[in-house]
């Protein structure tokens, strides 16, 4: 254990020796040397031993030797001094022994001290690091054996209150070590709890074996030392050793001085354990938590998503509501207007019914007034003609031959009106419903047979052949009302005679079908006009106001004949041209009654009773208005002032005060004014005028009106011209037909001749218009002329540009359609060719092109061109669509700030003379409106499509006087380049207004902002921005 | 009087104060930031300015005018609730259909071509006339005009960037529009969001246009402006419809929403209806 321990047996021997050897040297010498000094050496020698008691010994055994060598010398006498000495000797060994022992023990302490101190340091080191409760037992146990000898040993640490092993040495681990002891229970659990080092020796033998493989002994004794750290046990350590201890004192000293020391280590290992457990412990939970969160996110998320779509569909609800209240108030609205328009309605009906229960009434009326006053006609009418018969007998001679002439004539006047009354009677019976027929069955040949004995005489008398030709399959009987059929074939017999100068009249009776006879009367006399075939067939009307005065007659005739061959089942047809003779054609069922019975199962019969034929129309009145042009009187008119084609009114009109009174009219109402007081003079005026609209009399000294107005509408270069019909007499009808836009009867208010002014203006602009078609393509010219082709459109096509310009220089177009690809030259030259100088007209212009155009190119013939067309499937139609619009755009549609400022434009303004105007501007349209203005203005108009082109065009050297600029604009807009230009040098000074289209003071106050000198809001006030570029324009 | 009553008339009482204040709040904002929304229709801006009052927690909307009027910031935010923004790229695909088949034919005949998007909110509809355009050929030769009086939603129009969840719905869309390639061919995934071709954006003119107070700024052929008019009164439904008319060439298109329609407009007489149900229109 100590480390001089092996030299000690040497250093007793050589005590002992020493000691020995000074004994027979001083029993040798003789008295008075005092070699007995010497017994210090053992004494010192002593010293390098560690036992104090062996000093003490020593030096005992010294004494007594040093006296018994004076012994041996009291033979021969011992001086006192001897004795003396030697008992100085004695005392000086002793102060020696006293000294060797003191330094034995304290060196015995020190190195008891180092070797405790060192042990422990080997503990402490042997616990440096992080460790685990096993690792530090071990080490500890490891330590301490080696250090204090031991053969096996154990470590306990406390855990949870039971002492837990942690290590074991040389130990056959679970049978000699219990894994757990409860405090106070053994040795162990009892030094635990006296915390105090328990030694236990000689032990019994079997209390623990101690192994190795090769054999096994007992354990001499056991040491228990329990572990602290701040006065607590974290532990017990248990050692057991093979021999009896040498120091078991130091033992116990040092395993309480490491006690704290392991227990320390062993509480740390402890609470590192424990921390670790409470770091995974964290950990895990910390792991936990992200989890949670994770699933919180996840969750979030999807609250987020579900509260995005509630928001979401919250917006489209919102939508629907804003929706459902739209159609809601459309609905109210429809409601109301149906709700209106029904009343409307019901007040139409109410109001018709009132009128038809009216009519009726007055129908009655009407048929009772003309029941009554033919008989009241007829009575006194009856005396006088038997009256008149009587005298014109002239039984008794009495009268001269002239005054039975006239009573003849008073006669045959009595007879006509006679006539004349019955037919009326017939007429209003037959509208009255009151005729009713009587068929009987008669023999053809009778029916035809009294016709024959009346109107023979009378073919005679005209001079006309008159021929009866009855077909072989003509029923020879028929059932039917006889009278009435003769009736009607007088009549149209009758007619056929009063129309027929010369040649023949024949009736002609033939099978029809459906059970038919026909009855065909025909003339070689004027035959009548296709329009007017039906007109005939009126009451109270004829084809021409003027025909009564030449044939005289009712015109009742063939309406009463119309309504008895309606009664008869049957129909009359007409086929007639101008001057080649009439057909009337009777179709009669053979028998009546049982045709009355088809009749009323079909209603068809009175349908289609007139077909006009489409020979060729001849004059029905004389030529004589042409041939002679004799110039008639007319009040001074505008017809030596130059005349405005475009809003000119002939005047035709007899009554010269009435002429004064439209002239001044017509003026007031914007129109230049001919008059016209004969149909000659109105229908030359007219060819040689060409006026934009004619009011027209009928009551003319040379010729009808109706006539003048058929002879203007024949004439292809007056057919155009919008007539107006103003007259006396009402032939609203017929004057309608022969084309007239309007009829004004006399006396007319003066309102209503406004009316017909304005209708004539009105249809000017629906006169003839002419397109030019420039195209080379033959078939696609002529597929464009087939596609814009209308009544009222003349199409002139061209295929070169050298025929345009030609063209163009001798007429004038309402509208051109152009291809840009030319054979002579390309679109661009012939548009520039056009604008180039007065000599062209320069009609509105439509591209029509195959190509795609660059924006270049779509910039220059805007210039020209209003409308581009690019052809495609859809383009036929918007063709269609651009030449209508412009064949009826009028100047006067323009609005009218528009116009005045056209026609003040063409003064030219000195402020703009040879000005450049830059403007930047996208929108075509402005830059087509703000071009004519300007260039009118005599300014030349630059423009740039945005701002981007608007620097580049103001860096550069050439002067611009003043720019307008636009501010909503692609690529660059309006203010930033404002602001750029504010930023050059040398164009702080350069008048710029903006145009923009935003409304708002701070708009204007961005613009000025920006640099701008002025600001002109759009749609663009023409006036207003012209007058501030005359204040900006630098002077 | 009975309890109900009593109640009833207090909540026209209620209703009344909110509508006057409502016409002070829409006035002093046109006075203060010339926005105009006094014509719009009544019913949808109560419902949005009580939204609006929820947002910025105001019990009266005296107390939203305070805010309003004295922190523009306010106003900003409350302009995205005065504006609905809802709209999909090919909404109503009938209607894309019948401008892909009866309009563009038309519009092919021009030599250049404008469209005027009304009110395009966040541009959804922009884009998709973009694509339309592009597929027919037409694209190089137009210029689409899109206005909106909200600048927030400008920025969003002109992005050109939509949530990556809304292309589905887009691409359903665009093939019932009689799409005739895939709709991915012009848009970039990015992210959550798809990011539609710069390309197409090169024919766009954004801009701040209010159909209330501003007037036309160009002459264009096609006006596509829908369901705009429904937030509307009559008064400013027609001044917009007036506006449409004047822009628009002779011949010229006008698309509306499915529940707007001219027939109650002054202007009805003007236009005529091509594709009957989808409220396509003609300028006479």
């Amino acid at each position: 254990m100590h480390s001089n321990a092996r030299n000690e047996p040497v250093i007793y021997l050589s005590v002992i020796l020493s000691a020995l050897c000074i004994f027979t040297l001083d029993v040798m010498t003789p008295p008075g040397t005092t070699e007995w000094l010497f017994y210090m050496l053992p004494v010192a020698l002593c010293a390098l031993q560690s036992r104090p008691f062996f000093v003490v010994a020593t030096t005992g055994v010294s004494s007594v030797l040093l006296f018994i060598g004076l012994l041996v010398y009291a033979r021969s006498g011992i001086p006192d001094t001897s004795i003396l000495n030697r008992s100085y000797g004695v005392i000086s060994l002793w102060a020696i022994a006293f000294l060797v022992r003191q330094v034995i023990v304290s060196r015995n302490r020190v190195e008891r001290m180092a070797w405790i101190n060192d042990g422990q340091m080997r503990v402490s080191q042997s616990m440096l690091g992080e460790l685990s409760i096993a690792e530090v037992g071990g080490n500890v146990l490891r330590e301490l054996t080696q250090y204090l000898g031991a053969a096996v040993g154990a470590v306990y640490h406390l855990d949870n209150n039971m002492l837990v092993r942690s290590a074991t040495y040389g130990l056959r681990s679970n049978e000699d070590a219990p894994p757990r002891i409860a405090p106070g229970e053994g040795i162990a659990g009892q030094a635990a709890r006296d915390r105090k080092v328990v030694q236990l020796a000689d032990l019994p033998p079997d209390h623990l074996r101690i192994e190795s493989a090769t054999g096994a002994s007992r354990a001499a004794r056991v040491t228990v030392a329990p572990l602290t750290a701040d006065g607590v046990v974290y532990g017990v350590v248990e050692l057991g050793f093979t021999g009896a201890g040498a120091c078991m004192a130091d033992e116990r000293e040092l395993l309480e001085r490491i006690a704290d020391n392991v227990g320390v280590g062993l509480r740390s290992a402890v609470y590192r354990v424990r921390l670790l457990e409470l770091l995974e412990e964290t950990q895990q939970q910390s792991e936990e938590l992200q989890a949670q969160q994770e699933e919180l996110r996840v969750s979030n998320e999807e609250l987020e998503e579900q509260s995005r779509i509630l928001r979401e569909s919250q917006t489209r609800l919102e939508a629907q509501q804003a929706e459902l209240e739209q159609s809601n108030l459309q609905l109210e609205e429809q409601t109301s207007r149906l709700e209106g328009q029904k009343q409307d309605l019901l007040a139409a009906q109410r109001s018709l019914r009132d009128n038809a229960a009216e009519l009726e009434r007055a129908n009655r009326y009407k048929s009772e007034f003309l029941a009554n006053m033919s008989h009241e006609l007829r009575t006194p009418l009856n005396s006088s003609l038997i009256l008149s018969k009587l005298l014109a007998d002239n039984k008794n001679g009495g009268l001269t031959e002239e005054q039975v002439r006239h009573a003849r004539t008073i006669h045959a006047a009595n007879s006509d009106l006679l006539n004349l009354i019955n037919e009326i009677l017939d007429l209003s019976k037959i509208e009255s419903g009151h005729l009713s027929i009587e068929p009987e069955s008669h023999s053809l040949s009778s029916i035809l047979e009294t016709l024959r004995q009346t109107f023979e005489p009378v073919a005679h008398q005209r001079g006309l052949a008159f021929h009866f030709e009855i077909e072989t399959d003509a029923p020879v009987r028929l059932v039917t009302d006889a009278q009435r059929l003769q009736q009607i074939l007088k009549n149209l017999l009758s007619n056929a005679f009063k129309f027929t100068e010369r040649g023949s009249v024949s009736l002609i009776v033939g099978p029809a079908s459906h059970g038919k006879v026909s009855f065909s009367v025909r003339d070689t006399g004027v035959g009548i006009a296709p329009h007017q075939q039906e007109v005939i067939f009126e009451a109270f009307r004829q084809a021409d106001g003027t025909t009564s005065r030449k044939y005289g007659g009712t015109g009742l005739g063939l309406s009463i004949s119309r309504e008895l061959a309606r009664l008869l089942g049957g129909a009359i047809t007409v086929e007639s041209a101008q001057g080649q003779g009439s057909t009337f054609t009777l179709t009669v069922p053979v028998n009546v009654e049982d045709a009355q019975a088809v009749e009323q199962a079909s209603q068809a019969s009175d349908t289609a009773s007139v077909r006009p034929t489409q020979a060729p129309v001849v004059e029905r009145i004389a030529e004589q208005a042409a041939s002679a042009p004799a110039p008639s009187p007319h009040i001074t008119d505008d017809r030596d002032q130059p005349l405005h084609h475009e809003r000119l009114i002939l005047l035709v009109e007899d009554d010269m005060r009435f002429a004064a009174v439209l002239y001044e009219l017509a003026h007031e109402l914007g129109f230049d004014c001919v008059h016209a007081s004969t149909a000659a003079d109105a229908i030359r005026l007219a060819r040689e005028l060409t006026p934009s609209g004619i009011l027209l009399d009928i009551e003319l000294p040379d010729l009808s009106g109706l006539s003048v107005l058929e002879r203007l509408k024949r004439d292809s270069a007056t057919r155009h011209i919008p007539v107006h019909m103003v007259s006396v007499s009402d032939h609203v009808q017929t004057a309608l037909e022969l084309g007239a836009v309007g009829y004004a009867l006399k006396p007319v208010a003066r309102d209503e001749i406004e009316q017909a002014i304005h209708r004539l203006e009105n249809q000017l602009r629906s006169r003839m218009r002419r397109v030019l078609v420039v195209e080379d393509d033959d078939s696609l010219r002529a597929n464009i002329g087939l596609l814009l082709g209308a009544e009222d459109v003349e199409i002139v096509g061209v295929g070169t540009a050298a025929g345009a310009l030609e063209l163009l220089s001798a007429s004038t177009f309402d509208c051109m359609v152009m291809d840009l690809m030319l054979p002579d030259a390309s679109g661009y030259t012939l548009l520039e060719a056009m604008a180039s100088g007065g000599k062209y007209a320069f009609p509105p212009v439509i591209v029509y092109t195959g190509r795609a155009l660059t924006r270049q190119d779509e910039e220059r013939l805007r210039r020209y061109s209003r409308s581009i067309i690019i052809k495609g499937a859809k383009s036929p139609e918007r063709l269609l669509d651009e030449v209508s619009l412009f064949l009826h755009r009028v100047e006067s549609t323009l609005p009218p700030d528009k116009q005045r400022l056209l026609r003040q434009a063409r003064q030219r303004d000195q402020v703009f003379e040879e000005r450049r105007l830059l403007l930047v501007e996208d929108d075509i349209r402005n830059i087509y409106a703000l071009s004519a203005v300007f260039e009118s203005l005599g300014a030349t108009l630059e423009i740039c499509r945005n701002g981007r082109e608007a620097l580049e065009r103001i860096g550069t050297e050439e002067p611009v006087d003043l720019v307008l600029m636009d501010i909503m604009m692609p690529e660059m807009d309006g203010l930033t380049a404002i602001r750029h230009i504010r930023a050059m040098p040398d164009r702080q000074r350069l008048p710029i207004i903006a145009l923009t289209a935003k409304a708002m003071a701070d708009d204007r106050q961005h613009c000025l902002e920006a640099g701008a000198n002025d600001y002109v809001a759009k749609p663009v006030d023409i006036d207003r921005l012209v007058s501030l570029c005359r204040v900006w324009m630098p002077k | 009087m009975t309890t109900d009553a009593f109640l009833d008339v207090q909540a026209d009482n209620g209703r009344l104060d909110v509508d006057i204040e409502l016409r002070l709040l829409l006035e002093g904002v046109f006075l203060k930031y010339q926005h105009d929304f006094r014509h719009y229709a009544v019913a949808s801006l109560r419902r949005r300015v009580t939204q609006a009052m929820e947002m910025f927690g105001c019990a009266t909307v005296s107390q939203l005018q305070d805010r309003v009027l004295h922190e523009p910031e306010v106003f900003a935010q409350m302009l995205q609730y005065f504006t609905v923004q809802l709209s999909d790229m090919f909404r109503d695909p009938a209607y894309f259909r019948a401008l892909r088949e009866q309009v563009l034919p038309v519009l092919r005949t021009y030599p250049s071509i404008k469209v005027w998007v009304a009110g395009c909110s966040s541009g959804e509809e922009v884009w998709s006339l973009a694509i339309m355009l592009a597929e027919e050929g037409l694209l190089d030769r137009t210029l689409i005009y899109a206005t909106d009086i909200n600048p927030k939603a400008l920025r969003i129009a002109e992005g050109g960037i939509y949530s990556g969840e809304r292309v589905a719905g887009f691409s359903a869309n665009y093939l019932a529009a009689g799409g005739v390639r895939s709709l991915s061919d012009y848009y970039t995934a990015a992210y959550e969001n798809v990011v539609f071709d710069r390309s197409l954006r090169q024919h766009m003119v954004f801009a701040d246009h209010s159909l209330a107070t501003d007037s036309v700024f160009s002459e264009v052929h096609l006006v596509s402006c829908r369901n705009v008019l429904i937030y509307f009164n009559r008064a400013l439904q027609d001044r917009a419809l007036q506006l449409f008319r004047d822009s628009l060439v002779h011949r010229g298109f006008l698309g509306l929403g499915t529940r707007e329609t001219l027939r109650f407009s002054c202007l009805a007489d003007s236009f005529h209806e091509i594709a009957p149900p989808l409220r396509v229109y003609q300028r006479g």
